[in-house]
């Protein structure tokens, strides 16, 4: 049977299980912030909590990583790759929209054929997701639109649905199974706990009160690229990059070297950038594509509901609510998404009036 | 009378003024708050007819400073020519301190801008709300009579206004605009000079230089260089900010804290005796870092140091824009 | 699949200035490992990811043919700060190089038709890559009449001035070189582009121009190129946008939902008007 129990006291002793072979990564309150790291001592870990701050696309693609180091001398550079993407890694308590947006990225990062980026894909690759349903789905959630829920599984390797003292544990994936059949000292879970899960799940989708309607906002995005509601739509956004780095299907990033001069040794890192900012399209000579807030705010709405959708079939939001609630302006994307949803209907009272 | 009371009497008084202004072509446009979407926010607004006049609001959420948005200018404020449309702008007392500093910058033209002043009651300490109710969700805020009272699905929340708004709410003796009826419609006042209160740090200003250091650390930990507070700063209005110039590079964009505490502390220099301690750097930082914490020294010491206040008018260059022969420099040297 | 980030190394063979500022130069690098040289085949139109490993990577395009075996060349304007690095290069240093990206001149399909070459300044290295492929004897017969259109602001800004003389000796291809004003010693076209391409009037019978330069040029010459019966579908632009990564993954080269360093550099006129106007 692949439905167990996890009692709340034993969480210690499943990460014990895991700690030595894998990186085991879970939510922790960091000043107040729940974020996912890499755990120590299993009592840090958080797991009554709504969802992290920093989605957990930071362990897979950090803030900042190595994307291979280098040693210089007089007339000569040697490069060393990086040597640990082979250590395995489990992230433990991810959400479901969180667990979806992995997909996404591996998608993403796989798309141009011959250029397969290998530091995500291999650690995606070596990666066990173990995630958790939510119960209390926040009221800036809107996952159910963009074809998530907040008991989704399947992006899971192993499922969790706290149930009050106790976790219900469920095998997903064939890495899942493997797993929870390894955990021989679980124990298996009743009728009356399956019914409970259930109802949870119920509920859950029950409480997310937003609903965008996504297959219009696609459709009028085809033709709204000149449209004035850019205008409207990022008057108050002030250029910060919270939207972008708390995003969990943001990928973009910038390349530096980092240079020890006193020790001519160094590493070409990538760290987090994001479209809001002006600087990130400017080119050498001055000019800069998207110049205006109106343009940079734009290519954003576009890139999760236009392009992705017409490059790769699929929406680049999971809904997670992020950006709504973090946004130092209150530019709430649910607004944004209903004005482009309404566009037709503010042309013709235009027209109307 | 409780905030409430207060806070009408603000709405209505914004209204008033903000629809004469532009019912009299005295304006194009009139940059406001609106109610915001979540709890513990408000959103800027521009209001162009009179008809959105409602859209208006005040609350003690009303955390960002609309100055911001003057400088650089953006399209929107723009005809089709580029230049600047005539602007009415809602204005606390930390809205004005801007725009005068601004002005003095030679950032903005103070002919094209008309402050909608009123006397402000303060702003909440969100991330002190939200850190003290922690992982439940807030669903609405509401004060009365002189309580925040916080609620989530089951759960209720009361907090005493006084002690819940912004450290810099508290020492503010600048409520509204200092500024002349010639710019600035509603409450403003003229003030040559203050007497800035900063008991909100001598506590930290006993510690030694290793506490401090250790300090900084902590607090700036969980930074993920959003550059919020910097975007949100109405005086951080450089072309191209330090920390991003790459001809050459300067500084380290990673999350090491030398990066980080090298941004903040560069930052907070660069705001010594121009901070209008609006604490909107605060109010956005999506971790919730106490960043105006870090500006209130530097803006001590050129209090003390020169009896300078930023955006008290529009004339008064700033002491760290300026400098005389005799300035004393052995702080240079001796300050810790 | 290896990592994508870790540059092939190649040591620099030769640096020669291009143009009387010496601010453009073209760099010529080997190989450290003759194998990666095989890997790395290329068709002009092509660019790679150049760095000075301790400085930065920037995208540029190749100048040189693959029909020159052995080595490959850039040419690098002094513009930032890895530009200037290349340009502080000596003979021996070492020059990463990722590549090749993007899509190139699409010379398959190019076959069998009459090639009109128009480039203004700097921007003429693809368009090198392109004409010596072109010319190349075992490519030669494949393609038609070749008309090169060569545009300068003054004879010292000229590149490639040795391999045009050469070009001029053939009779297998039109070279016609313009610069701005007058100029003493020069004895060819004077004017801006566009206007010598009206005077040169490529017919667009079975044919194929590819444009590189200037925006201002690149929009006039295609203005008059519709006014001699061109299509959108037979005029080919190469576009340049700020990259980092230069294979569809850093994000900032887009236009739409086109990656420039994916999907391009080269795209057609016809789908450039399809694409929004943010480039």
């Amino acid at each position: 049977m692949d439905q167990k129990i996890l009692k709340k006291d034993q969480i210690g002793k499943f990460y014990n299980e895991f700690a030595g072979e894998y990186d085991f990564y879970a939510p922790i309150n960091k000043k107040g912030s729940i974020v996912f790291e890499k755990i120590e001592n299993p009592e840090d870990i958080v797991l009554d909590y709504l969802n992290s701050k920093v989605p957990p696309k930071s362990v897979l693609f950090p803030q900042e990583e190595v994307l291979f180091e280098y040693s210089l001398d007089e007339k000569d550079v040697e490069i060393t790759d990086r040597q640990n993407l082979e250590q395995k890694i489990l992230i433990f308590g991810v959400r479901p929209c969180d667990a979806y947006s992995f997909e996404l990225m591996a998608n993403f990062f796989s798309f141009h054929g011959n250029w397969e980026d290998e530091i995500y894909l291999k650690k995606k690759e070596n990666s066990t997701i173990i995630g958790m349903g939510c119960n209390t789905p926040r009221s800036t959630c809107f996952c159910t639109s963009v074809g998530g829920n907040p008991f989704k599984k399947e992006d899971m390797d192993i499922f969790l649905t706290d149930l009050g003292d106790k976790y219900l544990v469920e095998a997903i994936s064939d890495k899942g199974k493997e797993i929870v059949k390894k955990l021989s000292w679980l124990s298996d879970a009743s009728k009356d706990d399956l019914k409970k899960a259930e109802d949870l799940a119920k509920k859950a989708e029950e409480m997310i009160v937003t609903k965008i309607d996504v297959d219009t906002i696609v459709k009028n995005l085809d033709t709204c690229f000149e449209h004035p509601v850019w205008d409207e739509i990022s008057e108050s956004c002030i250029g910060c990059g919270s939207c972008a780095y708390l995003c969990p299907t943001c990928t973009c990033f910038d390349v530096i070297d980092e240079t020890d001069q006193y020790n001519n040794r160094g590493r070409r890192i990538r760290i987090w950038d994001t479209c809001q900012s002006c600087l990130y399209t400017m080119e050498t000579s001055g000019h800069n594509p998207r110049n205006t807030k109106i343009q940079r705010c734009r290519n954003r709405i576009m890139h999760k509901f236009s392009y992705y959708p017409t490059n790769y079939d699929l929406l680049g939001c999971v809904g997670c609510g992020r950006c709504v609630s973090v946004c130092p302006a209150n530019n709430d994307l649910r607004v944004i998404l209903k004005k482009i949803q309404n566009i037709e209907k503010m042309e013709s009272e235009k027209i109307n009036a | 009378m409780g905030i409430e009371q207060d806070n009408k009497e603000i709405i209505s008084s914004i209204r008033e003024n903000a629809k004469n202004l532009l019912s009299e072509n005295q304006v194009d446009v009139v940059i406001g708050y609106s109610e915001g979407t979540v709890p513990l926010s408000s959103t800027p607004i521009i209001i162009r007819r009179v008809e959105d006049i409602e859209k208006l609001t005040w609350n003690n959420l009303c955390y960002m400073n609309l100055a911001r948005y003057l400088a650089p200018l953006m399209p929107q404020l723009c005809d089709s020519e580029g230049k600047s449309l005539r602007i009415g702008i809602v204005a606390k007392g930390c809205v004005g301190r801007a725009i005068n500093l601004l002005a003095v910058e030679k950032q903005v033209d103070l002919d094209k801008i008309k402050m909608i002043g009123f006397n402000c009651n303060g702003i909440v300490n969100r991330s002190k709300i939200a850190l003290e109710i922690g992982e439940k969700e807030i669903l609405e805020v509401n004060i009365s009579g002189n309580e925040i009272i916080v609620k989530g699905r089951d759960w209720e929340k009361r907090f005493p206004y006084d002690q819940y708004i912004n450290e810099l709410c508290k020492v503010c003796q600048v409520k509204s605009p200092s500024s002349t009826e010639a710019n600035c419609v509603g409450e403003c006042q003229e003030l040559e000079t203050i007497n800035d209160e900063f008991s909100d740090i001598t506590e930290f200003e006993t510690k030694s230089a290793g506490e401090k250091w250790e300090y900084f650390k902590e607090i700036l930990q969980v930074c993920t260089l959003c550059y919020s507070c910097r975007q949100a700063c109405p005086v951080c209005y450089c072309n191209l900010c330090f920390v991003d110039q790459n001809k050459p590079v300067w500084f380290g964009k990673t999350t090491e804290y030398q990066d980080i505490f090298t941004f903040h502390l560069v930052r907070a220099q660069h705001l010594a005796g121009r901070c209008v301690a609006c604490g909107a750097c605060s109010s956005v930082c999506p971790v919730g870092i106490d960043l105006n914490f870090i500006t209130r020294k530097l803006e001590k010491i050129v209090k003390e140091r020169y009896n300078y206040t930023s955006g008290l008018n529009a004339e008064k260059v700033p002491p760290m824009m300026d400098f005389k022969m005799e300035d004393a420099q052995e702080f240079m040297l001796e300050e810790d | 699949m290896p990592n994508p980030y870790i540059p092939y190394l190649t040591r620099v063979k030769s640096i020669v200035s291009e143009n009387k500022a010496n601010d453009i130069k073209t760099i010529e690098l080997e190989f450290k490992n003759e194998e990666n040289y095989k890997e790395f085949g290329y068709i002009p139109g092509q660019f790679a990811e150049i760095s000075l490993i301790g400085k930065g990577e920037c995208p540029i395009g190749i100048a040189s043919s693959p029909t020159e075996e052995g080595t490959i060349k850039f040419t690098i304007k002094k513009m930032g700060t890895v530009t200037s690095g290349f340009h502080n290069c000596e003979v021996g240093d070492i020059v990463g190089v990722r590549g090749p990206c993007g899509n190139g001149w699409p010379v398959e399909e190019m076959k069998g038709k009459n090639i009109v070459v128009i480039g203004g300044g700097f921007a003429f290295s693809t368009l090198r890559s392109l004409v010596i492929y072109l010319l190349d004897e075992k490519h030669r017969k494949d393609y038609g009449k070749i008309t090169v259109i060569y545009g300068n602001r003054d004879p010292g800004e000229v590149l490639y001035t040795d391999i045009l003389d050469e070009w001029k000796k053939r009779d297998d291809i039109k070279v016609v070189l313009t610069i701005d004003r007058e100029a003493e010693g020069w004895t060819e076209e004077v004017g801006f582009v566009a206007p010598i391409v009206k005077k040169v009037a490529p017919s667009s019978d079975n044919a194929v121009a590819v444009i590189c330069g200037p925006p201002i040029m690149i929009k006039t010459s295609i203005a008059v190129m519709e006014e001699l019966n061109w299509k959108d579908e037979q005029i080919l632009n190469s576009l340049e946008m700020r990259m980092k990564c230069g294979i569809g993954k850093c994000g900032r080269c887009n236009i739409g939902n086109r990656f420039v360093c994916v999907d391009g550099p080269v795209f057609s006129l016809a789908e450039l008007k399809k694409m929004p106007n943010e480039y």
